[in-house]
């Protein structure tokens, strides 16, 4: 068989990484999520905070308080020439994607990797949502925090990771153009989902 | 040299020899735009013995004018440039050559709005600037020609901003001295030559963007460049406008901002002295810029540098490249403060024969470098912020030299001192800015110090 990549891109709370890991494990290669911050500052030799406070992130996504506002308008003149600037971060995150993805099969989760190997054979672009409740649900469980605090996090990480994907891929995050298959995970099931994209392999 | 090569050296290579590499070429490049305004200054002043100093004066009143089309100009530049850089790093080549026909149609639309608006109210414009009977048909003159070819001004700015971040620092770098080089030539051949005054200077600089314009479009036709002119590119999408509206938003308004002070500075002389004041300003304005565009080259050589070893937590070379930079930008701007209150009738003699425009250059560069030896401090600090990734500082603390400490001084102090009080808020607003520079960075300094112990 040729050497694929699976790249997904997921609702917080939708069970996109686990599906990611399982598809993996039962595919026999390596599933990069938060990895990816690991490698990408072991090659650049920058440390890995930086990559962490970019993760998923750019400078112009609209934020509520007046502070970060101001800083994201102002903010844009000291993009420019500097190594710490989300979209060089970006950049050096691109480089170690497209490496991974020439050592051969494997699957990643979120960080526009469906975008930065476009012009690749072989990649299965995947978009996994869930019913609101069910996001609350497993967001409740997997970070220990109360409904109304999971509802929270899940607006603002919907927000964040749309604006991320906007800027950097050029394409609408979760809208169905951008991806070849788009799943509801509530409706088949974290088993029947993973099936079902292997069977599109 | 691969980007990956490049990142690796930043860790290791010697501090001083990486400044230098990355350093001078942005110097070249900053003294040349700086050499384009101070030769257009000198042909002007000496147009006529009677008339020079009056056509600086009008000149000086149109600086506020040009700072808002500047605005505009940056406000498509930078946003497109840093767009067309992150696809370029993608090697999206179909984005990339969107962006590109994007800012062709930016720069074209808004150029000519801001022309036409401009040109409409350019009366009284320029009398709201502080034009008077004497130097407003100089104004008016150097103006009019400017605001027709205000789009090849904007559209040479754009390519420009493109060709660096595309990969081409060196030909954008040549743009510049040869439109230097042009200008120079047009110059004295419209102003003396065919007798044009003032109207032969702005026409020889549309003529000499317009005709690096030219060459920038060879190099944008030709199809063997990934980036070229073709059909398709240039429909709006909004994706690229509404990136290059948000990133271009905080130069625009940097620009803005310039443009207000000046305007402040131009009515403060204006009611506390008469026209030649805002002539000497333009040229206190000229002199000054050469010295401070060469700290800004330094902090571009600075930046990637200082950004990378702090990002590789390789904290001594951090502090290196700050000391070196600080060292560097104070020893120039030292050299310019002495070389400026030794000499300063000599500097002023390069712009103009007329006496009473020399005293009053000489009272305004006198004042303004006093505060010269400390400012290279302060400019380097705040982009040290900057490339560290503290973006909220550095912008306080630019804002804080040109536009926080310096209004408020312009309001008041003119109204107690006069004409000195407007000269002396320039190096006050330095100082204390300077000051504040190095609090931040005594406090930044402790963090740093607290966190290693732990």
């Amino acid at each position: 068989m040729k050497t694929y990549t699976i790249n997904i891109g997921r609702q917080l709370g939708s069970g996109g990484r686990l599906i990611g890991e399982k598809l993996a494990e039962r595919l026999g290669v390596p599933c990069y999520d938060k990895e990816l911050i690991f490698i990408a500052s072991k090659e650049s030799g920058l440390c890995k905070e930086f990559f962490e406070r970019a993760d998923e992130m750019t400078q112009f996504v609209p934020k509520n308080d007046l502070s970060s506002w101001f800083s994201s308008i102002f903010g844009g003149e000291f993009a420019g020439d500097n190594f710490l600037c989300n979209d060089s971060l970006f950049r050096i995150q691109s480089d170690v994607i497209r490496r991974l993805a020439d050592e051969g099969s494997c699957i990643f989760v979120g960080r526009c990797a469906d975008y930065i190997l476009r012009d690749r054979p072989n990649c299965l672009n995947v978009f996994i949502s869930a019913d609101f409740d069910d996001r609350i649900k497993r967001v409740t469980e997997l970070f220990k925090i109360n409904e109304t605090k999971a509802r929270e996090l899940i607006i603002r990480t919907d927000k964040r990771r749309a604006g991320y994907y906007n800027y950097y891929s050029n394409k609408l995050w979760g809208h169905a153009t951008s991806y070849h298959i788009c799943i509801n995970s509530s409706k088949l099931g974290i088993e029947k989902t993973i099936n079902l994209i292997q069977s599109n392999l | 040299m691969s980007r990956d090569n490049a990142h690796l050296s930043l860790g290791t290579e010697q501090v001083g020899k990486l400044l230098t590499q990355y350093a001078v070429p942005a110097i070249i490049a900053m003294t040349a735009a700086s050499l384009y305004n101070i030769t257009d200054s000198i042909f002007i002043g000496h147009i006529g013995p009677e008339t020079g100093p009056l056509a600086l004066s009008g000149l000086g009143i149109t600086f506020p004018v040009m700072n808002l089309a500047a605005a505009f100009g940056a406000l498509v530049g930078v946003g497109g440039a840093a767009l067309l850089s992150l696809r370029l790093g993608q090697k999206d080549y179909v984005a990339a050559n969107n962006i590109l026909g994007n800012v062709l149609v930016l720069n074209l639309i808004l150029g000519i709005s801001f022309s036409l608006v401009a040109l409409i109210f350019l009366e009284p414009l320029l009398r709201f600037f502080g034009a008077s009977d004497q130097t407003l048909p100089y104004a008016y003159d150097f103006m009019f020609i400017i605001l027709a070819g205000n789009v090849v001004i904007h559209m040479y700015m754009g390519m420009n901003a493109l060709l660096r971040s595309a990969g081409h620092p060196r030909r954008s770098m040549f743009a510049t001295i040869y439109t230097v080089l042009i200008n120079i030539v047009l110059n004295p051949l419209f102003i003396f030559g065919f007798g044009w005054g003032i109207k032969g200077s702005a026409t020889a600089t549309v003529i000499s963007q317009f005709l690096v314009l030219l060459w920038q479009f060879k190099f944008f036709t030709d199809k063997n460049n990934f980036l070229h002119i073709k059909k398709g590119i240039f429909r709006l999408r909004r994706e690229i406008t509404g990136g290059i509206f948000s990133i271009g938003l905080a130069p625009f308004l940097m620009n803005a901002a310039a443009c207000v002070i000046v305007v402040l500075i131009n009515r403060g002389l204006l009611t506390y002295g008469e026209d030649l004041a805002v002539g000497a300003y333009g040229i206190v304005n000229r002199v000054a810029f050469l010295f401070i565009m060469i700290v800004m080259g330094i902090n571009q050589g600075m930046q990637p540098i200082a950004g990378y070893n702090y990002g590789a937590a390789l904290y001594p070379r951090v502090g290196e490249v700050l000391r070196k930079s600080i060292f560097i930008a104070t020893a120039v701007l030292t050299l310019g403060f002495v070389l400026i209150e030794s000499f300063p009738h000599a500097v002023a003699a390069v712009f103009t024969s007329d006496d009473k425009l020399t005293d009053l250059a000489v009272m305004g560069l006198r004042y303004v470098f006093i505060s010269y030896p400390i400012v290279g401090f302060q400019m380097v600090v705040s982009t040290f912020f900057q490339s560290i990734g503290m973006a909220k500082k550095a912008i306080f603390l630019s804002l804080t030299r040109q536009v926080l400490f310096l209004i408020p001084l312009l309001l008041i102090l003119p109204a107690q001192l006069g004409i000195s009080g407007v000269w002396l808020s320039m190096p006050i607003a330095d100082s204390v800015s300077a000051l504040v520079s190095a609090l931040l960075l005594i406090v930044q300094y402790r963090q740093f110090k607290a966190r290693d112990v732990r």
